[in-house]
């Protein structure tokens, strides 16, 4: 039988895996089972039909707890460049860390093409060493030829609409209303579990160039 | 954070940036001091809220280009009440710098 750290632990890459509980593994044990029961508390009213967001704020705020300390980067000033024009005028992208691509381009991670996103968990460890590849989306693709795939998030939620994450289609429909002035012709996508460093290197020398070609002036950016 | 070091470096390259992310992220991302970042109240995985909410998504969208367009930093918290219905939105701006 497991003990309490053992099962707790298991939620992390573990025989339990389960992304949306890895911040279990990071709690003590009194916290885990604090989260836990409470989990049930809230089960029991969602199940009479009463304040079904509480359970959801409740693993929202147990994920904000294991990720509320700074992180490995932090900077005492920002850096900020004004848009000088309404949105409505402007040029805007797309760039999120979902790990998005189009079917058929498939970025091959370590040479893998079709890896399974089941390989993308295992490996993850792999992927945070690696430089991160930049998948390009033309606007005009649509969702159901896209694919995803991350070994850092639980991605069932961006697999039924992957507008959560990677929000092409209301983006297009405020385009079309005039909200934006041109949404820009390719969007971005890449895999957030990386290399910090190659990823500053690789943005810095290849990365720009690529977006500053489209002409975009402003850019959405998605973490997950 | 990399959608973090993205950030700081097209606005160094002269390109504005938004931030959209789950709240859960709060302290990594503001610890970076980004220029503009929109805070949602959904798990992980979810920033921009559940699957097929395609207005919640369209008003985030539009929250976000807001901030696009302002002409300082600022960190802005979306959420919606937790009312039962989760009917009623509000946000909050904290000035960042």
């Amino acid at each position: 039988m497991d003990t309490m750290k053992d099962f707790k632990n298991a939620f992390s890459y573990g025989e339990r895996n389960n992304l949306n509980f890895k911040f279990l593994a990071h709690l003590s044990e009194k916290e885990a089972a604090g989260f836990i029961e409470t989990s049930f508390q809230l089960m029991e009213d969602g199940l009479n039909g009463r304040f079904p967001g509480r359970l959801i704020e409740h693993i929202t705020q147990g994920q904000k707890k294991v990720y509320s300390v700074p992180g490995k980067f932090t900077y005492e000033t920002g850096i900020f460049h004004a848009l000088g024009k309404k949105v409505s005028e402007a040029t805007i992208g797309l760039c999120t860390s979902s790990g998005h691509f189009v079917k058929g381009n498939d970025p091959k991670p370590f040479g893998v093409e079709g890896m399974t996103q089941t390989e993308a968990v295992y490996r993850i460890q792999e992927f945070l060493r690696e430089t991160p590849q930049l998948s390009t989306i033309p606007k005009s693709v649509e969702m159901k030829n896209l694919q995803v795939r991350h070994g850092g998030y639980d991605i069932s939620g961006t697999e039924i609409d992957g507008n959560i994450t990677f929000p092409l289609e209301p983006l297009v429909c405020l385009e079309k209303e005039r909200h934006i002035g041109k949404l820009a012709d390719k969007l971005y996508s890449f895999v957030g579990a990386c290399a910090q460093g190659a990823l500053k290197k690789v943005v810095k020398d290849d990365w720009i160039n690529i977006i500053k070609a489209q002409g975009i002036e402003g850019m959405i950016l998605v973490p997950v | 954070m990399s959608v973090g070091h993205l950030a700081r470096i097209l606005e160094g390259e002269g390109i504005a940036t938004v931030v959209i992310a789950t709240e859960v992220f709060e302290k990594r991302l503001t610890s970076m001091t980004l220029p503009r970042l929109l805070l949602t109240p959904y798990p992980m995985g979810r920033p921009l809220g559940f699957p097929r909410q395609e207005n919640e998504h369209k008003l985030i969208l539009m929250q976000a280009l807001k901030l696009l367009e302002g002409s300082k930093g600022l960190t802005v918290h979306y959420w919606k009440k937790q009312s039962g219905n989760m009917s009623s939105a509000e946000s909050k701006e904290i000035l960042v710098e």
